[in-house]
């Protein structure tokens, strides 16, 4: 600054920006040191708080996907349990009917005893696909009743997929529908059982024969559908993995972007408050000097 | 050849003079605080016995003594003329930094409170209710969600306009100042004129013409130029609003009603006997304000409408695709009525059981429109680069106002530096007009003594 006449009072004006500089610099630091915030409002960084906002749009979607899964996994937990229970009892009634079939010489009465033990065996599978997952029936698709098959085994569910989100524009479906697993009304697996259980009782061999080998159709399109199920639970066991790792980075990310380095604003703080005490001090010597100091 | 007793004279002078510059550095000193106060300095010329020589004259050329040539008041036209426009830049930019410090204040963004965070749970409402489409908590949530996130928008909205309703007012009380300043300035204009022809010094006058000219300038950029008589013309943008002895009024034309309300662009005006000229090129305090409440606010508002809009506009077309509990086509989820879309933004829907989260009709358990209407509408994106560029322009108008504050400065320093009143060297003339005093007082005492050898004791012997 090439000014040769300085005045006291542009001595005292410049005195008092340097004070005033220094005390709004350093109460910017504390409010940072404080708060334990960089990023306050938009103007701090137009950029990273975009980014921020975007950071913290994606983490909402994330803690929303992994909640997705998670229920998304009961639903599938739930299929696979009732699925595997119900492939044994299935295998149990083919046992019967090979039984009936193999031992020709069998009294009315014991025929009777298998003809029973698989009408039991029917009634038990119908009962486990009216299993229900939360009060809705994980083989009725979208119905609004409780029950996916009424007593006599026939299919009162509505047909259409329950997805659960668990990525962007990633959906799984996780309910089973009930004819595609256990067949169509009038060719279902109750259907089989139904004739099978008649078969026994008439000692219908080619009936008992032919209800062997559907019975073992049946089986492998319950281990088919299990199988199903295991593997839209393998991908979102993925996810949910997945949806932790992602939870981190971002919580990182926006920690990075709002949050301040605690150690370099101290120190900024420290420089600041030394700056600020340098001012006052400079300001208060020069201030008190003039030339009446001198005269007599 | 100068009479004997001319050197008393010569010595009286000096006496005088001295007196002067005592006078004129005893008032710099008393006014070292006052604001525009310009310092003076008297203005020695030395006497001689014939100022124009005749023919056949003669002199001895030591003078006749010294006389006081004029009091200067020392200021620089050219520097104050710069001083008013760097003072008009920077109140202008001041102010803007101000107002647009405040709606950022109330926007809330980065952070858990803003409409970005509202629109989040918003969107986290209606994936829980596509999980749980039967639940009736679920629905009433999604309600309650969409309504928080309405009100987030009205906040943010009713911030804006509470700051447009401050600034109308704050435009209504500078426009009073001008119109004050303006008169008070063509009346001062009137006395430096009558001080002039009666030859009485006016830099008292001139030092309130600077100053008002001066807060005219930061209030609304005007620019002065001088007047042959001493006075000062103001024009605002090249409008003359003073000219002489007459002053015109400022006046607003739209935008702010007499009672401090008003919507709309605000325009103001130059108003005198001729009629209303319309100001363009308004900078300083009034010229932010008229620019807030003109193009910056209202564009903000707008942004936010637009964003509303779409927002409501792609909500209610998904929700209508789908169909509530009772298997009956959706309704519209939100209601506004354009253009206020923000101000009247409502949710439409009050029973939970209309929330349509169903895609097939029926009334079934189905949860996949409430999944379609979880990612519907991308909003987000508009409304980041609305918050973006606001920060954005937040951020710049206060470099902007921090390089002109250095700006500023350095001309009121110069500006100091030539008209300021420094203590030590006021200390310095008081102390050089007293010596000179004293030295014309032992001239007189040298003289007297030697005209008493010359008559008491001329010619005596003892």
């Amino acid at each position: 600054m090439a000014i040769g006449r300085v005045t006291q009072s542009m001595m005292m004006r410049q005195s008092l920006a340097a004070i005033e500089m220094n005390s709004s610099r350093s109460a910017s630091l504390q409010e940072q040191m404080s708060t334990g915030r960089r990023l306050s409002r938009p103007s701090d960084s137009p950029t990273d708080a975009i980014l921020a906002m975007r950071v913290r749009a994606e983490a909402a979607a994330n803690k929303q996907y992994a909640a997705n899964a998670s229920d998304g996994a009961g639903w599938l937990g739930q299929l696979d349990i009732t699925l595997g229970s119900m492939t044994d009892q299935v295998r149990r009634a083919r046992e019967l009917a090979l039984q009936g079939a193999n031992d020709g010489a069998m009294s009315p009465a014991a025929r009777e005893a298998l003809a029973i033990e698989v009408e039991q065996i029917r009634e038990g599978l119908i009962t486990q696909a009216n299993t229900s997952y939360l009060g809705r029936p994980i083989f009725g698709g979208v119905t609004a009743g409780s029950t996916a098959y009424d007593e006599t085994g026939a299919y009162v569910g509505t047909p259409a997929a329950v997805n659960r989100t668990i990525g962007n524009g990633v959906q799984v479906r996780v309910d089973s529908e009930g004819p595609a697993v256990f067949g169509p009304d009038g060719a279902s697996l109750f259907d089989d059982l139904a004739a099978l259980a008649s078969a026994l009782r008439a000692d219908d061999g080619t009936g008992i024969r032919s209800g062997v080998t559907a019975l073992a159709g049946r089986l492998d399109a319950l281990v088919d559908a299990r199988t199903d199920v295991g593997i839209r639970q393998k991908r979102i066991e993925d996810v949910l993995a997945a949806t932790v790792d992602t939870e981190l980075t971002l919580t990182a990310r926006l920690s990075d972007l709002e949050d301040v380095d605690l150690i370099k604003v101290a120190i900024e703080v420290k420089l600041a408050d030394v700056a600020y005490q340098a001012a006052l001090a400079s300001s208060a010597r020069v201030l008190s000097t003039s030339l009446m100091d001198y005269l007599r | 050849m100068a009479g004997t007793m001319a050197s008393f004279n010569t010595a009286l002078s000096g006496l005088r003079y001295s007196q002067v510059a005592m006078d004129v550095a005893s008032n710099n000193l008393a006014n070292v605080g006052t604001e525009g106060y310009v310092r003076r300095s008297a203005v020695a010329a030395s006497m001689s016995t014939q100022d124009v020589p005749a023919l056949w004259s003669r002199g001895s050329g030591v003078g006749d003594g010294v006389q006081v040539a004029g009091i200067n008041r020392i200021a620089d036209q050219f520097l104050d003329v710069r001083a008013r426009k760097e003072h008009g830049n920077q109140t202008y930019l001041d102010t803007r930094a101000a107002s647009l410090d405040r709606v950022e204040a109330g926007i809330g963004e980065p952070g858990p409170n803003g409409v970005a965070a509202a629109l989040a749970e918003y969107r986290a409402a209606w994936q829980n209710l596509s999980n749980n489409p039967g639940n009736e908590a679920a629905r009433n949530q999604v309600l309650s969600a969409a309504g928080a996130l309405v009100d987030s928008f009205a906040l943010q909205h009713r911030n804006v306009a509470t700051e447009e309703e401050a600034l109308r007012g704050k435009v209504l009380v500078g426009l009073g100042e001008v119109n004050t300043l303006a008169s008070d300035l063509a009346r001062t204009n009137q006395s430096i004129a009558e001080a002039r022809g009666n030859g009485i010094d006016p830099a008292t006058l001139l030092d309130q013409r600077d100053r008002i000219a001066m807060r005219l300038s930061e209030l609304t950029g005007a620019t002065g130029a001088l007047r042959p008589d001493g006075g000062m013309d103001i024009s605002i943008g090249g409008v003359a609003l003073v000219t002489g002895n007459r002053a015109a009024t400022v006046e607003a034309t739209t935008g702010v009603n007499p009672d401090g309300t008003g919507s709309g662009a605000v325009t103001l005006a130059v108003v005198d006997a001729t009629g209303t000229t319309p100001l363009t090129g308004t900078s300083g305090e009034l010229g932010a304000l008229a620019e807030l409440l003109t193009t910056t606010l209202p564009s903000y508002r707008a942004g936010l409408d637009a964003v509303a809009q779409e927002f409501a506009d792609e909500m209610n077309a998904a929700h209508q695709a789908g169909f509530d509990q009772a298997g009956n086509p959706g309704q519209a989820l939100f209601s506004y009525t354009p253009p206020d879309v923000v101000a009247s933004l409502a949710v439409a829907i009050t029973d939970g059981a209309q929330v349509a989260a169903a895609a097939i009709p029926g009334g079934g358990l189905d949860g996949s429109n409430a999944d379609r209407l979880s990612l519907a509408s991308g909003i987000e994106g508009s409304y980041q680069r609305l918050v973006g560029v606001f920060g954005t322009e937040v951020s710049s108008v206060h470099r902007l106002a921090e390089n002109q504050r250095v700006l500023t400065q350095q001309v009121d320093n110069s500006r100091e530096s030539l008209s300021g009143v420094s203590v030590d060297e006021e200390m310095v003339n008081l102390l050089a007009a007293q010596r000179a005093y004293e030295a014309a007082s032992r001239v007189m005492t040298v003289m007297d003594s030697v005209l008493d050898t010359l008559i008491n004791r001329t010619g005596l012997v003892r």
